[in-house]
Parts: structure tokens; sequence; C-alpha cells
């Protein structure tokens, strides 16, 4: 309960002060629209030489687009703000008064700052996966919603437990201001369907760095496509991977000596 | 346009003092050279499930994979940072000590460019060598096409460099250089030969593509070293080539003179 007093002050906060940067919204709004329209360019290219890649279809992998944005969306506007913080906080020293609340550090490492207005992402992957869901003419039923909502909650989670881990290497390296460049690395081969990698890329991409959990699974359970694995794994995944992300945190913390020492 | 004696001997103590800072952040460059590397193995990834045993266009998997290879090279070679290193210069105003140097600032963003590169290469090659023993490719090499292929990536890198400093050029007028920025880049992601080879584009876009300078930044000296131009199609490519790296040169002179005259430093 106090938990959540916590989070949404922090979030009523937010709003309160990103609402002074209104123009933001349309300046991510109109990079967002871009940088779809580009990915469904890209997609029409592609698509131009084949019907089905690696048995997608157009509108499926446009669902998978949208699903990639969306997510993408959720790391710009709840992750990775708060995140960077602490990495620029342990250099400079200034954690120390996150430590200092009596508040679980992890909470508050993780919940302090939201950039609302990237949710232009949230949106027009939303969007996306409306419309190639529509082109479909796909049948969602409320379990195939239901199971989706719950595929794509063990997703961001998955997200979450690696960005998270990334930024702990901070406790290590002090100097990691662009260490989640790795998530990108390998979160940019979630814009296509794992099944196009070669089989050992695919393996890593599915278990050792589960991108496939985080787009081509949700994809394939709303639009109807036989999943990879057994979509219940999802949320499994999910939860292992907070959990150890978590543990890993309290590893790092142990090792923080602020900035004078 | 001639330079003098002493801005060569400028800009090379500059590359020198940079390439020994960039030198401190080797793990970050290292990961930026992966970035280099990944995208082009998602497009191959792409065609080679498409082309599985065939082909796509004439383009088998091993041809796939040598340009796509190639791409790694000539994309770190000829990638534009400016917008990362030059344009917070002019918007945080740390332009104004570099412009009391007798040398333009422009040289700065050059200096870092360059030592940004030759950085990252050496960390880029183990890993590209690796990918080249995993991914087997057919490189379709003569001596003709690689000498071309060197002249053809050293405009590319000049043209690049140039259009990098136009956009990082316009923080003097907008703190959104970036919006405009991300358009470059997704024309160039389209028509520049990263999500699928030039001969690759259906109809008009491959005509648009080819008058385009996108390609001539990117795209252009990968098909010339795989020898997938013909005569004619090499000539039209390269007269291109340095037209659009004259007119851009043109546009950074003229922008810069415009900017400078209403620069005013942060707090000013």
């Amino acid at each position: 309960m106090r938990i959540l007093r916590i989070v949404s002050a922090f979030l009523r906060a937010a709003i309160l002060k990103e609402t002074a940067y209104r123009a933001e919204l349309v300046g991510n709004l109109f990079r967002s629209v871009i940088g779809i329209a580009v990915a469904v360019g890209g997609l029409a290219v592609v698509f131009s030489h084949t019907s089905e890649l690696s048995g997608w279809r157009l509108e499926q992998a446009m669902v998978l687009l949208g699903v990639y944005y969306l997510v993408q969306g959720i790391v710009q506007t709840a992750l990775s703000p708060s995140l960077n913080e602490v990495v620029s906080e342990v250099r400079k020293g200034t954690f120390d008064y996150v430590l200092l609340k009596p508040v679980p550090s992890l909470l508050l490492s993780s919940t302090r700052r939201f950039v609302v207005w990237h949710v232009a992402d949230v949106m027009l992957g939303g969007a996306i996966i409306a419309i190639g869901l529509i082109r479909l003419e796909a049948q969602i039923t409320f379990g195939v919603a239901a199971v989706f909502v719950g595929v794509m909650v063990g997703g961001v989670a998955i997200v979450f437990s690696i960005w998270l881990a990334l930024t702990t290497l901070v406790f290590w390296f002090v100097r990691v201001e662009n260490i989640t460049m790795i998530f990108q690395l390998f979160f940019d081969t979630g814009r296509y369907p794992v099944e196009i990698y070669p089989f050992w890329l695919r393996q890593l991409l599915t278990f050792v760095f589960p991108v496939a959990f985080i787009t081509t699974v949700p994809a394939q359970t709303i639009t109807g496509r036989e999943p990879l694995v057994a979509i219940w794994l999802a949320p499994l995944i999910g939860v292992l991977a907070l959990l150890a992300a978590a543990r890993f945190w309290r590893i790092g913390l142990s090792r923080y000596t602020s900035a004078s020492s | 346009m001639t330079i003098r004696r002493a801005t060569l001997a400028g800009a090379l103590a500059l590359t020198r003092a940079e390439v020994a800072d960039m030198f401190q952040y080797r793990v970050v460059l290292f990961l930026y050279s992966l970035w280099e590397v990944v995208h082009p193995i998602v497009y191959l990834a792409v065609w080679g499930a498409i082309a599985g045993e065939g082909d796509v266009g004439g383009l088998r998997l091993s041809d796939f994979a040598a340009y796509y290879l190639t791409f790694m090279l000539v994309s770190h070679v000829t990638a534009a940072i400016e917008i990362y290193t030059f344009g917070p210069m002019i918007q945080q105003g740390e332009l104004s000590p570099h412009l009391l140097r007798p040398m333009n600032p422009v040289w700065v963003a050059a200096a870092r460019n360059i030592s940004y590169k030759s950085v990252s290469m050496l960390l880029l090659i183990p890993v590209w060598i690796g990918l080249v023993i995993i991914l087997r490719p057919s490189f379709t090499v003569t001596a003709g096409s690689t000498a071309l292929f060197v002249v053809s990536l050293v405009v590319a890198a000049l043209l690049s460099f140039l259009v990098g400093t136009t956009f990082a050029l316009l923080a003097f007028w907008t703190t959104r250089s970036f919006s405009f920025w991300e358009i470059w880049i997704g024309l160039t992601f389209l028509l520049g030969g990263q999500v699928a080879p030039v001969e690759l584009l259906p109809g008009f876009v491959q005509n648009l593509a080819t008058a385009l300078p996108m390609r001539y930044t990117l795209g252009f000296p990968i098909e010339v070293l795989l020898n997938r131009l013909d005569a004619g199609e090499l000539a039209l490519g390269f007269a291109l080539q340095f037209a659009w790296l004259i007119a851009a040169a043109l546009i950074v002179r003229t922008v810069w003179r415009a900017g400078i005259r209403q620069y005013s430093a942060v707090g000013a």
C-alpha cells in the first residue's frame, strides 16, 4: 500500500514537472511517426520480394513491429529515466541520498522518474498492432487478449530485469553511461520474428538474452500463430529474471563506496 | 580552397589529442562498434531467410553475407557522429573557446570523427574477422574494384561528415536538430542500402535512391567493391557522388557562415 502511494506520488510529480514541456509531446510524436514510418517502409521493401518471412505474413510482422514500439515506449517512459539517473548518481556519489531514504533502494531507484511524453511510442505501437490485426481480420476473444496482456507483462518484466542488471554494473565500473546500449543492441534484433535467425542465434535470443519473449511471443499469441515455446514460459521467465536482477542489485549495492572513498 | 600548413599541423595535433582522449573510453567504444555489427546481421538474417537455398533478385545467401559484412566496415568508416560531438558544443556554448583559435572549429569535429573511428576500428576488426569465418561470404572482389572502392569510400566518408556537420550546425537555430537528423537516418536506412541493397529496391524507389545522396554515403562503395555495377552505373554513381560532395561542401560553408553570425553562446 505504502509502496503504491510512493510510486503514484512520483508519477504525479513527473506529470506536473513535464507539463511544463508540452512541446516535447509533439516532438516525440513526430520522431516516433518517422521511426515507425521508416520501419513499416522497411517491411514493405522486404515483403516486395516475398509473401512470407519465415512463415510470417506482412500484417503479422506489422503486429510484431507494433509490439516492439510498445515495449520501447514503456522502456523510455518508465524504465530508462529512473535507472539512468542511478548511473550518474553513483558516479557523482549523490546515490547516498537514495540510500538514506526509508524506502527500499531498488524501488526508489526504479520508479523515481517518468518521461511521460514517450507514451507517443506506446500509442503508435498500439496503433500499428491494431492496424495489423484489422487487416488480418483477426478474431480477438477475451481469452486471447488476456493471454496477450499476460505475455506482454512477462516481456516487460524481462526488459526491466535486463536493464536493471546492466545498470547494476555501475557499482563495479562506474563509467557506464552507455552500458544500456547493450540492451538496445539485442532489442533491435526483436524488430523481426526470431525465426529468421540461424539456429544458434535463435537459441541465444530465446534463452540467454530472451528477446524472443519480448516481441516474437506476444505477437504470436495475438496473431494466432503457433507459439515458439509454451507461452506460460514468458511470465515464468519474467519472474525468474526479476528475482535474479534484484539479487544482483543487492550484490552490487554492497560494493557502493560513495564518491570520496 | 587552400588549407594553410599551420591549419593542417593544428588538425594533426587535435587528432592526436582526441585519440589519446578516446582511448579512455575503450569499453564504450567497443559497444558502439558492436552496434554497427548488429543491424547488418539483422538484415542479413532477413534476406537469408527469404533467399534460403535459392536467391533473391540474383543474390544468394553468400552474396548477402558479403554485402552486409562489407556494410559493417563501410558504415563504420562513413558514420556521421557530428550531431553528438559537434551539435552539443554549439548548444552548450563550448564552441566559444574554439572560436578563439586560429582555425575553424569544424576541424575539431573532424579530429573527433577520425580519432573515434580509428580507435573503435581496432576494436571492431577482431569481431569482423570472426564473423567472416562464421558467415562464409563470397567476396566477388577484383583489384580494379578494390581501387575504385577506396576512392568511393573516402568520398563517402567525406560526404557523410559534411552532411553530419550540416545537421549539427542546425543547433545554431534550433534545439531540435535531432529530429531533423532522424529523418536523414530514416532515409538512409531505406534508400542508402541498409534495409536492402539498392538493387533490390522496387522500381521507382530505386531511381530515387540513385539520385539522392544517401546511397553515396553508404551503399555505393559496397556495390563498387563487390562488382555489382556495370560500367555505365559506375560512371553515373561516381559522377553523382562527387556532385553531392561538392554540394555538401558548399552547404556546410553557407550554413556555418550564417550560423556563426547569430551565435551568442549560452547566457548571452
